[in-house]
């Protein structure tokens, strides 16, 4: 399979600029039923899975509803699911974080992929979905980022906060974080998926970039490497906010497609990412899907596509798009892509 | 005065131990509670907030500072109330339905209770209906709603609907913060106000009740 997603992974022109929106929560509602129903049934998953394929058309799809949390549940830390139609995503607070009352990493267990929490679940829609679409569209399996694991673990205000008192023991979370991690992924690896792997709890407008160099980057690439050594050839890292002063260590992870959120400097992205053969998702405001009439987003699409200079390497998304989102605001997009392709001025 | 001068130092390098000495040395050499409270803490945590905004101190930092600032807050406190502080108003504060983030809220309430504000803070996932009923119990001047999540933010409007529909709005303002936010969205969806930070959120609140200093 040589899709347009995989063409701009490797930086060689796809027929158009492939679309990947953030879809995660809503794509329960497709199926009529709320985040939480979905994402603790695979049936209902895979279901809502093929219909997101059906009505968005995306150029990838990405297994996970609640993205952050599957891993810290199996680890131990307690969800907060929601019930009776509130379609509210389910979290872990931080009373439901495993480490709030103890700093002792060694108590922690790793999870075993086919039994422990909503691990198999997950696994079992994306063994579902590669039988049914595995030769139409790549699919990912979502897997958390070390710093993103270690924040539910710990719960984010202790963690942020040990980074600067205890970094030592930062570390050792992380590393712990990876191992889970690796042990996740490979099991979406061997169901025939992919991995996208999400860190948006390290991102630079909350962790200083010379922490993520020092802390984050060394686990993260290891688990880069580690996805590659089992056969993934593409590994998505997906960091959100504005990552524009954490370029340098973001494309030293190895992940070939990286994150040029809406606050980040399109123009640095293109400019480091192009010199390094590297593909970035460049991604669409979601506050506009909910703002704007689908004649807005269109122009906003094009100015989108007309900065990125028709790099090979360029994916067009969306942040997180909210459960209810209309169909028609997400259409526009692919409508805008086309439309731009048609242009006589594309590609020049 | 230096040693004020050196306890807002302090706070801004988020030093725990040296604020809570210092805030203890200033009181013994009689030193007013509530200018040590205005001239030493909350210029100390201006000054971070002005470094978060340029990108030059980050989370971590400013969760030290904002500890430092609550230990020393903890020693004021006694003193404040014997001086005969009065509260400049009371703040009731949330989490938004269906998110649990609360390191930003959790900020905004110690600054504004340095700010000599009383805070209610409802805590995370907190449903409008659970608003309207704390706004009619606790009577606040303020209401600051928090959101993390481009899928929770919607719940701000919400909030501040059935606000309205309680008829309650008349007697509150209402502020909101977080990630996904800004203006645009609180001109939109009706709220009275939008801040930034944890400290741009004390001068939004105190512009909103006509509180020059």
């Amino acid at each position: 399979m040589n899709t347009r997603y995989e063409q701009a992974l490797n930086c060689q022109q796809p027929d158009r600029v492939p679309f990947l929106p953030a879809i995660y929560e809503h794509k329960a509602w497709f199926v009529g039923k709320t985040p939480s129903d979905v994402c603790r049934d695979p049936k209902l998953l895979t279901a809502a899975l093929l219909a997101e394929y059906e009505r968005v058309k995306p150029d990838a799809l990405t297994i996970g509803v609640d993205i952050y949390n599957v891993e810290a549940e199996a680890v131990g830390c307690k969800v907060t699911y929601y019930e009776e139609g509130n379609n509210s995503v389910p979290s872990i607070g931080h009373e439901g974080a495993i480490l709030q009352g103890s700093d002792d990493v060694t108590s922690l267990r790793l999870p075993d992929p086919r039994m422990d929490g909503r691990m198999p679940l997950l696994i079992e829609a994306a063994k579902a979905m590669v039988k049914i679409l595995g030769k139409e569209i790549p699919l990912r399996g979502a897997v958390s980022g070390p710093f993103s694991l270690a924040a539910h673990l710990a719960g984010p205000q202790k963690l942020f906060l040990l980074t600067m008192m205890q970094p030592g023991i930062v570390k050792e979370l992380l590393g712990f974080a990876a191992e889970v991690i690796k042990l996740y992924g490979n099991a979406f690896i061997e169901a025939g998926c992919g991995v996208v792997m999400f860190d948006s709890f390290a991102s630079s407008d909350l962790l200083p970039p010379e922490m993520y160099r020092e802390l984050v980057l060394p686990p993260t690439r290891g688990i880069v490497d580690h996805f590659h050594q089992k056969g993934a050839r593409n590994i998505p890292l997906i960091i959100g906010g504005n990552t524009t002063s954490l370029l340098e260590a973001y494309l030293g992870t190895g992940a070939n497609n990286i994150l040029c959120d809406v606050k980040a400097d399109p123009q640095e992205f293109l400019k480091r990412c192009s010199a390094m053969k590297k593909a970035f998702r460049r991604n669409l405001d979601s506050a506009l899907f909910l703002e704007s009439s689908p004649a807005d987003i269109k122009n906003r699409v094009m100015r989108s596509l007309e900065e990125s200079n028709s790099y090979p390497g360029y994916i067009l998304g969306t942040g997180v798009l909210a459960y209810g989102t209309p169909l028609t605001h997400i259409a526009a997009v692919r409508e805008a892509i086309d439309e731009y392709e048609r242009a006589p001025a594309a590609g020049q | 005065m230096k040693e004020l001068q050196d306890l807002a130092l302090y706070l801004e390098q988020g030093q725990a131990q040296k604020v809570i000495a210092l805030t203890e040395q200033l009181l013994a050499a009689s030193i007013s509670p509530q200018r040590i409270l205005n001239d030493g803490l909350i210029a100390g945590m201006a000054a971070v907030g002005e470094k978060m905004r340029n990108g030059d101190m980050y989370l971590p930092e400013v969760l030290q500072s904002a500890g430092a600032m609550q230990a020393s807050l903890k020693i004021l406190k006694p003193h404040l109330a014997r001086e005969g502080a009065q509260s400049r108003g009371r703040v009731l504060m949330g989490t938004v339905k269906g998110d649990m983030h609360d390191i930003g809220k959790n900020l905004v309430g110690i600054m504004l209770q340095g700010a000599g504000f009383e805070i209610v803070d409802l805590g995370v996932n907190i449903p409008p209906e659970k608003f309207v009923e704390a706004i009619k119990t606790h009577q606040p001047s303020i209401v600051a709603l928090s959101a993390m999540l481009t899928t929770t933010m919607l719940n701000m409007k919400s909030t501040i609907d059935s606000v309205h529909l309680a008829g309650l709005s008349s007697n509150v303002k209402i502020i909101i913060g977080g990630a996904p936010v800004n203006q645009g969205y609180a001109d939109q969806i009706g709220a009275d106000g939008y801040a930034r930070d944890a400290v741009l959120a004390v001068d939004k609140v105190k512009q909103l009740l006509g509180i020059s200093a």
